[in-house]
């Protein structure tokens, strides 16, 4: 028999849970399905969703930002962007160009894409310019842009990768001292593509309950009543609630061509710092594709706050989960959609714009409301 | 999305009227036919996707719980 979403609510509200406990999801999407459906306020007090590492536009490292806009702006290139990339603030003053949209403001030839196919297809009509694909992304996005390269690509083509994997993040706060969660909610798309096999360290080492979900809620409940049940049996497993699309063993032709293409390197997250495997780098192999062997690092010795988070910004505590959007102090007030001042601000993907949103208006460092008492308009 | 037609590892697909040039590329292990849905990722297709629904590994414990009890 299928259980719907409310009987799923249902099963949870009958679980006997004493202390509060805390579910982290690592996936933009997740966090978007629980605060547009509003599954926070649906379940029992006792429960505690945190928006954990699922944005990557919100971890790409400050300076491949500045070095897209910097060729951009000197090189004489094409430069072709996610379009999540092009509001996401630099540290430069104000007098300086400080996002990809403000240099395309000032001449530059950038266009947004949404595919790797509409990057190929960008330097194939372009065949005397050179055409820099500036690709961030976690493993969901990364494994096209393998499958772009290993498909073939025109000579005037050239990426600057980002690529970060997932569960280095995850693995990184796990073997913190305080560990911010108590259940994993794993990434269903990530797990599409690498294999739901990547979570199982948090059940296996650390003895975390997990569960893969997919992004509707009937598929999140499933996946939250899982993670429930096993802290309360003491039986921690990895549960499969997205079976539809997550597969034993992933997608193996992807991993073939992620393999093929790119290699594995200690990666940089902004204001995060560097997490060990935790990046995409392109192999050797499509070294003469390469945006970082084919131009100059335009990197500025003694930049101020290169790699780090704007001034004043919280986000790399956001995505960590060590707090939530609205207890950032600028959350809503200095930074917000309109003009944000980071990253999760900027991105679909990011906590900070979902929370915001899905109606989340209140700062909760200047109310005196619980933090996770949330005002909707 | 459902595909709609084939050609090499380019599949047109269709949602919800909505048409799009799709990447086959990353479904080289799987048997793709016209009719099958896909899940598409920055304009690839990420897996097949397959007619199971949600479910949560402790359905199957709890029917093979209450089975047990039948018996007993």
């Amino acid at each position: 028999m299928m259980l719907t979403a409310q009987d799923w609510l249902a099963k949870i509200h009958m679980l006997p849970l004493k202390r509060r406990v805390r579910i982290m999801n690592v996936c933009g999407g997740h966090e978007r399905s629980i605060t547009m459906a509003g599954i926070r306020n649906a379940l029992p007090k006792t429960v505690e969703l945190i928006a954990g590492p699922g944005c990557p536009v919100c971890i790409c490292p400050e300076e491949d930002v500045y070095q897209a806009i910097q060729l951009a702006l000197h090189a004489d290139v094409i430069l072709v962007a996610f379009g999540d990339m092009l509001r996401v603030p630099v540290n430069m003053s104000k007098r300086e160009v400080r996002s990809l949209e403000q240099a395309k403001a000032n001449g530059a030839d950038i266009r947004p894409v949404a595919s790797p196919r509409e990057a190929v297809k960008i330097a194939q009509e372009n065949p005397l310019r050179s055409v820099v694909f500036f690709a961030a992304g976690f493993e969901t996005t990364t494994a096209p842009v393998a499958a772009m390269l290993l498909e073939g690509v025109p000579d005037n083509l050239f990426v600057l990768l980002s690529g970060r994997r997932t569960w280095p993040a995850v693995a990184m706060l796990l073997d913190s001292d305080t560990p911010a969660f108590d259940g994993l909610i794993a990434p269903g798309h990530v797990s599409t593509v690498m294999g739901p096999e990547e979570w199982l360290f948090v059940v296996e080492k650390h003895s975390i309950p997990a569960a893969v979900s997919g992004f509707m809620p009937v598929s999140l409940l499933a996946a939250m009543y899982s993670v429930l049940r096993q802290l309360l049996e003491g039986k921690p497993f990895l549960d499969n609630c997205y079976p539809e699309l997550v597969r034993p063993g992933g997608n193996p032709s992807a991993k073939a061509q992620i393999a093929q293409a790119l290699n594995d390197a200690d990666a940089n997250w902004r204001g995060i710092g560097v997490i060990p495997a935790s990046g995409f780098v392109l192999s050797p192999r499509f070294g003469s594709h390469d945006a970082r062997i084919r131009f100059p690092d335009f990197d500025l010795a003694g930049r101020k706050r290169a790699g780090q988070m704007p001034h004043g910004c919280e986000c790399a505590s956001v995505v960590l989960g060590k707090i939530n959007p609205n207890q950032c102090k600028i959350y809503g007030r200095s930074c917000t959609p309109k003009s944000p001042i980071g990253p999760c601000m900027v991105s679909d993907e990011g906590a900070c714009r979902i929370w915001w949103a899905g109606g989340v208006r209140n700062n909760a460092t200047v109310s005196t409301e619980d933090a996770q008492t949330f005002v909707v308009e | 999305m459902q595909i709609v037609e084939i050609d090499g590892f380019n599949a047109h697909c269709v949602a919800k009227g909505i048409g799009r040039e799709v990447s086959l590329f990353m479904l080289q292990d799987e048997s793709i036919e016209i009719g099958d849905c896909v899940m598409v990722h920055v304009g690839y297709a990420i897996q097949k996707m397959s007619e199971l629904e949600a479910r949560s590994a402790w359905e199957v414990y709890d029917e093979m719980l209450a089975l047990e009890a039948k018996g007993a």
